[in-house]
Formats: C-alpha cells, structure tokens, sequence
C-alpha cells in the first residue's frame, strides 16, 4: 500500500497543473448571458416537428378520424317482455288452475283470505288430509306455499303445502285466529311456549258442523259456510 | 545399411508377380437378437395407428363431441316450479331469456384452425364500443353486441349464416342442453368453505384455529416444500361452471323465454351460454330455423 502513495501524489499533482487549461471551465457560463450574446443563426436548428406550432393544424393530409357505419339493433324480445320469471308463472298457473279459484283465494283483495295463525284443512288427491296452524305464506306466483303445523300423537309435524300442486284438491279455513298476527311468519309457534298443539279438536267441531249444513238439519244454508270462504266456494277449492 | 535391407524386404513385390485373389470384406456390424422382441399392450409398436400431435388430429378426436350446430346466449332471470299434472310431482325450474341473439362472424378451419359461429347477444351503444370492434360489427352488417361468445362446431354445414338470429325456438322442448355461465362469486374463502376441509375441534385446547386448513405437507420427508395444486384458502367461485344435460321444458319463441330443468349456475342476470348436450344424442332439427341452411340437408345425429 505504501507503493502506490507517491503515484497518487502525481495525479493530483498533473490535476492541479493542466486545471486552467481544461475545456468545460472556459464553456461555464451564466443562463442570461448565452440567450443574450448567442446569436440566432448559431443555434442549431429546431426539430421539424416543431417549427410551426400551427402546422399540424392546417395540415390536410392529416384528416380526422372516419366515421364507422352502425347497424340499428333488431328488436328485443326482453325489453317487450321485462319480466319473464311473472310470465312463466302466469302461464303455468293458468294452466294448473285454469278457473283462477286457487289465485283468487290467495289474492290480497279477497277479504276472506288465509291469513298466518288461521287453522287451514288441506285435503289431497291422494292420502288423509291435514290440518295444522298456518305459520308462513310464501307468495311466489306458481309456487306459492303455506307452511301449516299440527302435532300428531304428542309430535310436532310440519308440512309445506304447495297451493298449486295438482295433489291439492281443497284447503278449508277451519278457524280463523282470534287477533291479527302481529307478524308475517309465526315461527315462534314452535317453541313449547307459544305452541298451539294440536289442532285435532278444532277440525273435529268444523267437520261436524259443516256435515249438519250439509244435512240441513241445522236449518242455514250451505252458502254460509262459504262466506268464510266466498272465493274457494265459488269455484270449488274451498268446498268438497 | 541394415536399416536399408529391412526396408527391402518388407516391401511387396511387384504386382504382376503377385497373385490374382481378392478379399471380400464389408465393414457392417450388426447384433444378433437371442430373443424375439417382446412388444407392450399400450399404443405402441407395430400395426397401430399413430397418434397424431398435429392440430388436424385433435380436431379430428374432438369431433365426437363437436356440436353440429351453434348454441345461443341468455341471462338467467330466475327460479320458479313446474307440476307435472299427471303425477303432481313439483320440480324447480330456472328461467332464461334470450335477446336479440344473432350470428357475427364465423371461424374457418382455413383461415382460424377450426369451424366455429361467433355470436352476440344484446345491444351496446355504439360509443361505447371500440373502433376495431365497431369495424368487425360494420363489416359483417350488424349491430354492436352487448355480448360476444364464439361455439364449436363440427364442420362448416354448421357456421350459421352472418345476420341470422337464433330465437328461442332454437331449441327443442325435451332436448337436453349444457349450461354455462360464471359462478356466483364468494371473494376471499377459507379451506373449510373452499373445498370442504373439516377444520379443526372446538375445544381440547384448540386456541384460535378452529377453521383453520392445518398442516399443508410434510417437512423432511415430504422435500420441505408445498406440492403444486395443494388445496389452500384464496378466491372461490366467479368461474365458468358447465352444467350437463339440462333438460328443455318450455319454449316461448315470441318472448324468447327457454325453461330449463333444475338449477344452473350462476346468479339471476348472469349471461347463460346454452348448447347442444354433448353427452346426449344431437337433437333431430328438421331445418334450421335459418333460410339459408334450410334447404340443406337436415342435421342428423351421424355417430
């Protein structure tokens, strides 16, 4: 390391030597005085693209973009036809319930309408027909369900009837519920609290009393037994 | 002069003084098999046919399952049900609309590599749609598209005339079709969700990792690394989802509603990518519902 000492003193030695006569000392020069004493006809030239600000403007081989030709859409199928799930539905119940008795027993407008906490008897085609507490109405068109509850030999049994379905021959209101539900679906009925049990007793008397009306023995008409339930009578949904 | 001699006496005399014989010797070696050779059950040795690497060759594998005839766009609008009336068996349905669906442009085996019917559906307003593309659409006579899906064919008896709409009707009640559409997505999910891990107990002295996916491999023994494909937490769904044999119900042309059998993926306004089941015999289509194909020959099932 010692060797290399007295060559490094050298270098700075030359440095020191050839400073003033080093080019970039002499070309140092101040922003004012360059613009001011450097003539313009010794400046290089600008680039073509920038001679004249103006030019791309009025130059006429570069013309502005072409117009594409568009096709007008044909006509749509869904914006005639927004809602297509609701026109299925209404197609397909009007093939299952072609009279409409089922849809007008369900409709809101019809004063008799099952509500939540009504005792419903849904008779079927095929097997016994049940009877339970109306829970929940789910309204979906064709798919409309009620959700009724009973227990059957000490067990609590529920069952979604699908108002539509074909297997459905009838559904009766039984009893109405004393007070308005105070809420859409009365799933606290499940709890031991709230149960109403079974609903066998109930049935019992409706079916006893709807025989005696039959019979005439009780002296009143069969119509009013149908203004529990005018729409289903009507059409017969609601009677058997 | 010894050296002299011995150089003498090895030379060869001369060849008239030698006589006339000549070797034959060939330079070929060869090894004799003891054996016969013994030849593999698999794709392999003599009498069977290569397989092919080229791309005419696997077109040619994929035409058994090459549609004969484009398939059609739709969204998903919703689930409903349908009764048998018969049997009053309920069954869930699911409902698609197709709108405006109309043939692009076509793919080639010439020009593309393969035969294929690029089809939209939908409208998109021309200043939303690129310059390259609102070229495409202008040069093939049509309007911008909402959606663009190209479908396989077979054979060009297949590519569907540019301009031509495929309405509901396309399909056949009681056909079987293949749906797909991109599954609903669930962002970000764990193991558990993702692909069904058990997880981890709930107590004996599980601390704070009850949902999570364990181990991933072994250390020393498994080569200290994560294999590929290893099953781990990350974005779930938001993937094309084929469902298969599909069962036409109804078809209402004028709304252009088609009513499918069962679920198909994806949530309600989802595009629906309908077509022939490829799993199913082709349905017999006595003509195309286009006027350019229908005095051709009617599509048949040929396999």
């Amino acid at each position: 390391m010692a060797s290399t000492a007295p060559t490094l003193r050298l270098s700075r030695c030359w440095k020191r030597l050839l400073r003033p006569s080093r080019q970039q000392k002499t070309c140092v020069r101040c922003l004012h005085t360059a613009l001011a004493t450097t003539p313009s006809q010794f400046l290089p030239p600008p680039p073509p693209r920038l001679r004249s600000p103006f030019r791309i403007l009025n130059d006429t081989t570069h013309t502005l973009s072409k117009k594409i030709k568009t096709y007008p859409p044909p006509p749509s199928h869904r914006a005639k036809h927004p809602f297509a799930v609701a026109d299925w539905q209404a197609y397909h119940q009007k093939e299952l319930d072609p009279t409409g008795s089922r849809t007008r027993l369900f409709d809101r407008n019809n004063p008799d309408v099952p509500r939540v906490g009504d005792i419903l008897l849904v008779a079927f085609k095929t097997g016994d027909p049940f009877a339970g507490v109306c829970l929940s109405i789910k309204m979906r068109g064709v798919d409309t369900g009620i959700l009724l509850r009973n227990k059957l030999h000490m067990v609590g049994v529920e069952m979604w009837v699908k108002i539509y379905s074909p297997n459905v021959m009838a559904i009766e209101v039984v009893k109405r519920a004393e007070k308005r539900a105070r809420r859409g679906k009365l799933y606290y009925m499940r709890k031991p609290k709230h149960d109403k049990g079974s609903v066998e007793k109930e049935v019992e008397a409706y079916l006893k009393r709807r025989r005696l009306i039959r019979s005439g023995a009780l002296g009143v008409k069969d119509s009013s037994l149908s203004v529990k339930n005018p729409a289903s009578a009507r059409s017969g949904v609601g009677a058997r | 002069m010894s050296t002299a001699v011995c150089h003498s006496c090895w030379q060869l005399p001369p060849a008239f003084l030698l006589p006339r014989v000549t070797f034959k010797h060939t330079s070929k070696r060869s090894i004799k098999s003891i054996s016969t050779p013994q030849y593999n059950r698999f794709n392999k040795g003599q009498g069977l046919p290569r397989l092919g690497a080229s791309s005419e060759a696997a077109l040619e594998r994929k035409a058994y399952t090459t549609p004969l005839r484009t398939g059609a766009l739709g969204t998903k609008k919703g689930m409903s049900a349908v009764y048998d009336t018969d049997t009053g068996r309920r069954q869930a349905v699911t409902i698609v609309q197709m709108d405006r669906v109309q043939v692009v442009a076509h793919k080639t085996r010439d020009r593309d590599g393969y035969y294929a019917v690029q089809v939209g559906s939908g409208w998109k307003h021309p200043s939303n749609v690129t310059r390259p593309l609102l070229g495409h659409y202008a040069e093939n006579g049509v309007s911008p598209k909402r959606h663009l899906v190209e479908f396989k064919v077979r054979d060009e008896k297949g590519l569907l005339g540019i301009g031509e709409m495929v309405g509901a009707g396309w399909f056949q009640e009681g056909q079987f079709v293949d749906a797909k559409a991109n599954s609903r997505g669930m962002g970000f999910a764990g193991g558990m969700k993702r692909w069904g891990f058990k997880g981890q107990g709930a107590s004996h002295g599980v601390s704070l990792t009850h949902r999570t996916m364990g181990s991933s491999g072994q250390s020393q023994g498994g080569g200290s690394r994560v294999l590929p494909g290893k099953k781990m937490p990350g974005r779930m769904g938001g993937h094309q989802v084929t469902t298969q044999n599909v069962k036409v119900v109804k078809i209402d042309d004028e709304k252009g509603i088609v009513v499918l059998y069962g679920c198909i993926p994806g949530p309600d306004g989802c595009l629906v990518k309908l077509s022939d089941a490829i799993k199913k015999p082709w349905p017999e289509i006595p003509t195309m519902t286009s006027g350019v194909q229908a005095a051709a020959e009617p599509l048949r099932a040929t396999t």
